[in-house]
């Protein structure tokens, strides 16, 4: 509110990568360099081209098309090993192999935003659902798979790179800086940050405020990436059904990969069964209006 | 998520509405004890605007009408008095125990107490954290006046995408 006319504007790098927009914040007079920008960019791409199942070059690609053993990169195990973790806590709602059901969907890489016909739903019906723990056998970051599956890391996958992103960063001596790939969001530095959490169905309003400082806050929310009556991104794996109570959730975490799978489980499973497994804070709102939060998340919500 | 808990939705005097999950009276451990507790409202008056309140804001719930009568008068759907319950669960420390304890009186809920019985010192963090979550009904302020550096919502989506969507309005229109 009663920031100085004179105070200078921090530093920002602004891209679009992977389906969404980027900006790296930095303090006034400490850009990235056109190197460190270049090398921002490139490693984004090299996730993509391992991880997104709308580049039929990726690695998940390959898997997607047949039985098969693919050897994804070094980055691949600590992700792995969180989706195991995040398959037992939410006793399966949260799955990479979901990526079938959004295809069956609509949400495939041509975008075509239609769900299946009949026959095609009934095809898969009568293959049955794939799962990350019995359908895939994963060594360290090799995946073998004794039928196609359709692997999606949009639970965690943009919250991780967002780590990889800062750790990159921090390589190069960038300790005062803000990650945010809309809506995944790392901290680091010496003064927290005021990030208001998005109001889910009023644009341009926000339910609360959160502080953060050297820590992740990742949102979700089913207000965007809709294409169709109740058709939305945030499926229940267990049902291939876009989830309904939740509408949006936040949550603080030591890391942003966990933030942001967590910011996904939290629309399935409550947080106290998570609280189980995980160390975090959070904000959870409803369909009827109502918002949850954790004693100690960090801010205020407005009621 | 367990067998017995009933969804009741109360209003408070303040116009929030508030839900909490109630594990009824039974006494045994089925299921977990996942409690909202909440800011229990100046008990000292809730009970004397029991019978309208919960009519001022049928608005912002949908749920009141179909699982708690409207408290009229003197049909509470709940017998008066306090409830107590224990659940259980097994966390990476070994089985714990959580206690709640709510006080009703004339479906109104007067007293929420949440008391973590974990020995652990890691499960007694995560329950005293999760212990007191507590929901109310948000309103929408102006992200312009709360002064904030920067936003977090539902990704933004990409050109592509919108695109698509686009293009499927128009087919359907």
């Amino acid at each position: 509110m009663s920031a100085q006319a004179a105070e200078p504007a921090p530093e920002r790098f602004d891209f679009e990568a992977i389906g969404t927009r980027w900006q790296i914040e930095t303090p006034a007079g400490a850009p990235l360099s056109p190197t460190v920008r270049d090398e921002v960019l490139a490693r984004i791409d090299r996730f993509d081209e391992a991880y997104s199942r709308f580049r039929p070059d990726s690695l998940v690609a390959r898997l997607a098309g047949g039985a098969g053993t693919v050897s994804f990169p070094d980055d691949a195990p600590p992700l792995f090993e969180l989706y195991d973790r995040l398959v037992a806590a939410t006793h399966g709602a949260v799955d990479p192999l979901v990526g079938a059901e959004l295809e069956l969907l609509g949400y495939d890489a041509s975008y075509s935003l239609a769900p299946a016909s009949a026959e095609r739903r009934a095809a898969a019906d009568a293959r049955g659902r794939a799962h990350w723990t019995g359908d895939v056998v994963r060594k360290g970051g090799t995946v073998t798979t004794e039928r196609p599956v359709v692997i999606d890391v949009g639970a965690a996958g943009k919250g991780y790179l967002v780590d990889l992103v800062t750790e990159l960063l921090a390589g190069h001596g960038v300790d005062e800086v803000v990650v945010d790939g809309s809506g995944d969001i790392r901290h680091r530095g010496a003064t927290p940050i005021r990030i208001g959490l998005e109001h889910p169905l009023q644009p341009g309003k926000a339910i609360g405020v959160a502080t953060l400082q050297n820590a992740s806050l990742c949102a979700s929310a089913s207000n965007r990436r809709v294409w169709g009556d109740g058709l939305h991104h945030i499926l229940d794996a267990r049902t291939g059904s876009p989830a309904r109570e939740v509408i949006a959730t936040w949550v603080i975490a030591a890391d942003t990969a966990l933030a942001d799978g967590l910011a996904t489980a939290l629309f399935f499973t409550g947080a106290h069964e998570l609280a189980k497994t995980f160390h975090f804070s959070y904000v959870r709102m409803y369909a009827d209006g109502r918002a949850e939060r954790s004693r100690d998340f960090p801010g205020e919500l407005f009621t | 998520m367990n067998l017995r808990q009933k969804q009741i939705t109360l209003a408070a005097m303040t116009g929030l509405s508030i839900s909490v999950a109630l594990a009824g009276c039974a006494t045994d451990t089925a299921g977990s004890a996942e409690a909202e507790t909440v800011p229990t409202s100046s008990s000292g008056s809730s009970s004397s605007s029991s019978s309208d309140s919960s009519t001022t804001d049928s608005s912002t719930t949908d749920s009141s009408s179909t699982d708690s009568s409207s408290s009229d008068s003197s049909a509470s759907t709940y017998t008066d008095g306090t409830y107590e319950a224990t659940g259980s669960y097994t966390s990476p420390n070994g089985q714990e125990e959580i206690d709640v304890s709510i006080t009703l009186e004339s479906d109104i809920i007067t007293a929420v107490t949440v008391t973590p019985e974990a020995t652990n010192p890691n499960s007694v963090n995560y329950q005293t954290q999760f212990a007191d979550g507590i929901a109310a009904v948000v309103v929408g302020e102006d992200i312009d006046e709360i002064s904030v550096s920067r936003v977090a919502g539902s990704s933004l989506t990409s050109g592509g995408f919108n695109e698509a969507v686009e293009a499927i309005k128009a087919e359907a229109s």
